[in-house]
């Protein structure tokens, strides 16, 4: 198969690991993922002029803002990431929270903010959300307990807290764990997940 | 029984109900229902496993789970492959274990030419050999692989080579030995360390992954 | 021409039957048969060639693998395409070549603005004539036309390769600068003009620590 600009999809795989957007207006996408594109695009860093008033809506994140690009014009444009597997979500009328690592693209109709647990982003309302994950992702209904560095995302859910291994904690009241120097492996923490929603899990940690 | 299934080609789901099952430690990736962990150790007593242990250490842990409930597996992106066991006898190198259950007697044995307690710490340092896990009864074994796993056949009238850094497995009536070609040695050179191969000979199956393994210093 | 297949995504299957390939150095996973390996140097690098391992930090060797029997090659997990060529000439970034029939034509090219030194170029291996050529890529190549009514930009450290009429240039685009930030060393892109095929792979190459 050898791609064009008309052969090319409008907003689909490409592969597992590669995903083609169609730039119309405007989409932010995260520095450092484009790896090809046809067309007309032009690429802004956030903060230098009047793209301000398209992101000052959608992009709440100072912490992270850094880390991404508005894209204008109009083209296609190819995202990868260190061949991971690559996945779009259509959001409507959603609230979804995703490592901010994994986060590829997202359209400025959505609001990006960040989550109170650290390294986490939370995208409110309707648009698309582009992410890369280690392995396919798994969709899991709560509750559960995840090892934190398997974790993707979760959609409709309270923050997580920590689940501790009871064994765990025993070697650390006992003053084993810390004389043995343990590491914390995800059999031993966990991200306890309650009520009812989705969490989204990559099929291999981080 | 616990159940093996796969939700995709790098995770592993097993369903347990009142049962356990030992799996690589790191490599839980969630669960579900009320389960415990903690550790273990690969493979039986005995002083050769003693002596293995002190050579190769870590790699012996594996984390015990037990409950009921349904726990998924992965391990660092490498695609997972369940290898049901129906009486005979496998050897998995021991790094690639992923998840087996106790229907199954473990062991570990090191494969190499030199024989004896010593012959082994020997042959670790000088990287002749490998640490590889024994399987025998009925059962399943999961096994992690860079990229699938991938069988190859040996047939009496055909050995084959492989390279021990890619080596995963084997299983079957086969003879192993390492050998040491001169003409592979001086075309690799000294710094690789890949101055041997692995030969197969008899009738079974070989696993492989595509990627080699670097040395451990 | 000599029999290439793919075992899987990674790993490659040639069957030899008194025939010879290169293939680069120590990418053999498993053999039968009768097989011998030597060294060998990458065609008509000569001076070049010495330049070239001396400003790369990778030793990138070949070796000749020659006899009947049957030989798997692999490298570090990565996807393999196989390319067949008949009669024509392909540009493959060196570090991306895996195996290729010996009777192809092979040579180093180093295309880049700033030097080797900087790591803000190329190295491409050119081969020509008919027969295969085993590629590597993370995640499989993806295959662009380049037809002269879009032009075609693409991030150096994913482009694997090229073939056809094709122009390239490098773009130090100010904007693209400010995007990717200095750490990452990536200040420019590469463009495609002409006609012909671009090879790309999903994933970054890591850029040689300076």
């Amino acid at each position: 198969m050898i791609y064009n600009y008309e052969t090319l999809p409008d907003n689909d795989n490409l592969n597992n690991y590669s995903y083609c957007l169609n730039v119309v207006n405007q989409m932010i996408i995260t520095k450092g993922k484009m790896i090809a594109y046809y067309g007309m695009l032009r690429f802004e860093a956030i903060g230098v002029n009047l793209l301000d008033l398209i992101v000052q809506e959608s992009l709440n994140t100072p912490r992270y803002g850094n880390n991404f690009v508005v894209v204008t014009g109009q083209g296609k444009l190819v995202l990868g990431d260190r061949a991971c597997e690559i996945a779009s979500y259509d959001l409507e009328d959603a609230h979804l929270t995703v490592k901010a690592s994994r986060v590829l693209a997202f359209s400025p109709s959505l609001i990006c903010q960040e989550s109170t647990l650290a390294g986490y982003l939370t995208f409110l309302g309707t648009g698309q959300l582009i992410a890369s994950s280690n392995g396919p992702v798994v969709f899991l209904e709560a509750p559960a307990k995840v090892d934190p560095d398997a974790i993707l995302g979760w959609a409709d859910l309270p923050s997580p807290s920590y689940h501790y291994d009871y064994e765990y904690i025993k070697d650390v009241f006992s003053a084993v764990g810390s004389l043995a120097g343990l590491k914390k492996s995800g059999e031993e923490r966990q991200l306890n997940f309650t009520g009812k929603g989705t969490i989204l899990i990559q099929s291999s940690e981080q | 029984m616990p159940t093996y299934s796969l939700v995709n080609y790098k995770m592993l789901a097993i369903a347990l109900a009142k049962e356990e099952i030992f799996a690589k430690r790191g490599s839980m990736i969630c669960y579900t229902g009320k389960i415990n962990f903690t550790r273990s150790y690969l493979a039986g007593g005995g002083v050769q496993n003693l002596a293995m242990r002190e050579v190769t250490n870590e790699e012996l842990i594996v984390m015990r789970a037990r409950g009921t409930g349904k726990i998924c597996y992965g391990y660092d992106g490498k695609y997972v492959t369940i290898i049901p066991l129906r009486g005979e006898m496998l050897y998995i190198e021991t790094d690639s274990v992923l998840a087996y259950d106790s229907r199954l007697q473990t062991g570990t044995i090191f494969q190499g030419n030199q024989g004896g307690v010593q012959g082994i710490i020997k042959g670790v340092a000088s990287g002749q050999g490998l640490f590889t896990t024994t399987f025998s009864g009925s059962g399943e074994v999961a096994i992690i692989s860079q990229g699938d796993a991938i069988a190859l056949e040996v047939t009496q009238k055909e050995p084959i080579f492989v390279d021990p850094n890619a080596y995963l497995g084997h299983k079957g009536m086969l003879t192993t030995q390492f050998v040491t070609d001169v003409n592979w040695k001086t075309l690799i050179g000294q710094t690789s360390g890949e101055s041997y191969q692995f030969k197969f000979t008899g009738q079974g199956t070989v696993y492989i992954q595509a990627y080699e393994r670097e040395k451990k210093p | 021409m000599t029999s290439f297949a793919l075992k899987n995504d990674r790993l490659l299957q040639v069957a030899l039957d008194n025939e010879e390939i290169l293939a680069t150095a120590g990418s053999m996973v498993a053999c039968s048969g009768n097989i011998k390996f030597e060294k060998a140097l990458l065609g008509g690098e000569g001076l070049f060639g010495v330049l070239k391992r001396k400003v790369t930090t990778e030793q990138f060797e070949l070796m000749c693998v020659k006899g009947s029997g049957i030989v798997y090659f692999a490298n570090k997990a990565q996807e393999i395409s196989i390319l067949p060529l008949n009669n024509e000439k392909v540009f493959i970034e060196s570090n991306s070549l895996l195996a290729f029939d010996k009777n192809l034509k092979t040579n180093v090219a180093f295309a880049g603005i700033a030097g080797a030194t900087s790591g803000q170029g190329l190295f491409t291996t050119t081969v020509e004539g008919i027969g295969h050529v085993a590629v590597i890529s993370q995640g499989g190549i993806l295959a662009f036309e380049v037809n002269g009514i879009y032009p075609f930009c693409v991030d150096p450290d994913a482009f694997i390769g090229y073939q056809g009429n094709v122009q390239k240039e490098f773009i130090f685009d100010v904007n693209w600068k400010t995007m990717i930030g200095e750490n990452s060393g990536e200040s420019y892109q590469l463009k495609f003009t002409g006609q012909g095929i671009v090879y790309i792979q999903a994933a970054e190459r890591p850029r040689p620590k300076s």
